[in-house]
């Protein structure tokens, strides 16, 4: 794969953060990855903060449902659905 | 008054709790992080479900009901608890540096189990720490940032929902992301991950 086909590793540190989200074209992604799989250093940095990621997102996610919230909520709809049939 | 619903059957109001009771536990999540307080976000999630439940007639079958649903809930939040005077926060992102850099300098310096900094990172900070640090957000980087973690919504979702054009969905995630990892990077080094050489 010649130098046009994968980034330096300034071209692709700026796209890390929209590659960890998928967010790059498949042409992006393409080259981002040709890189990475030449450079340790970078591919360190994306591994740091895919995985960094991954852990807030789960310990952001444990939350409990308060324990009569839905059942608040189908009544108020049902009070709802009562009301507007009349 | 009557109210225009189409949920006048049992059949089609138990599609429209089929649809919407999976949600309730994220969709509180998202609430507790806009609102930052417990007791409004069980307010708000009340209020955009019944406000979904009305306007489910508008709702095309089929479609993203979890993006239409979180489009209201935002859009309660926005309009109940307005969102507040764009907040002083003097960060420059350019000049600096990424956690990673952090991490990566004191893995180098002492010795880290394993070769996991993102991990030692996040073993030094708690569930609440990191809810609090996203809620000390300025309010349009931790509305962003909220959708992202709690829900898996793209960055054209996120915009949708928040009626952003996507480029600040982007820029705001970003930058929330750092401000949020280096709140949490300053924490982990108080509570004992290990600092470099010369620092007290």
């Amino acid at each position: 794969m010649d130098r046009l086909d994968r980034y330096t590793c300034e071209e692709a540190l700026r796209r890390l953060e929209d590659f960890v989200d998928r967010e790059l074209t498949s042409d992006e992604m393409r080259r981002v990855q040709a890189h990475l799989d030449t450079c340790a250093a970078c591919t360190d940095q994306y591994r740091f903060e895919g995985r960094l990621l991954d852990g807030l997102r789960e310990k952001i996610r444990r939350i409990s449902l308060p324990a009569d919230l839905q059942e608040r909520i189908t009544r108020r709809l049902d009070a709802e659905r009562r009301a507007s049939n009349g | 008054m009557t109210v225009d619903t189409p949920l006048d059957t049992p059949a089609a109001a138990a599609s429209f709790e089929t649809l919407l009771l999976p949600l309730l536990r994220q969709a509180y999540g998202t609430a507790l992080r806009l609102t930052r307080s417990a007791a409004d976000a069980e307010d708000l999630v009340q209020e955009a479900s019944l406000q979904a439940f009305r306007g489910f007639g508008s709702f095309r079958p089929g479609s993203n009901f979890k993006a239409w649903f979180y489009r209201i809930l935002t859009n309660c939040f926005i309009s109940r608890y307005r969102m507040r005077r764009k907040e002083q926060y003097d960060v420059s992102l350019d000049d600096a540096p990424t956690v990673y850099l952090s991490a990566r300098s004191v893995q180098d310096h002492l010795a880290v189990a394993g070769d996991d900094p993102a991990g030692a990172l996040l073993g030094r900070v708690t569930e609440q720490q990191v809810a609090a640090a996203l809620d000390a957000l300025p309010e349009e980087y931790r509305a962003v940032a909220t959708l992202y973690f709690m829900e898996d919504f793209s960055y054209q979702q996120i915009a949708e929902v928040l009626d952003v054009p996507v480029g600040t969905v982007r820029s705001r995630l970003h930058r929330g992301r750092r401000l949020l990892q280096a709140a949490l990077w300053d924490l982990a080094r108080e509570h004992g991950i290990a600092l470099t050489r010369g620092e007290d």
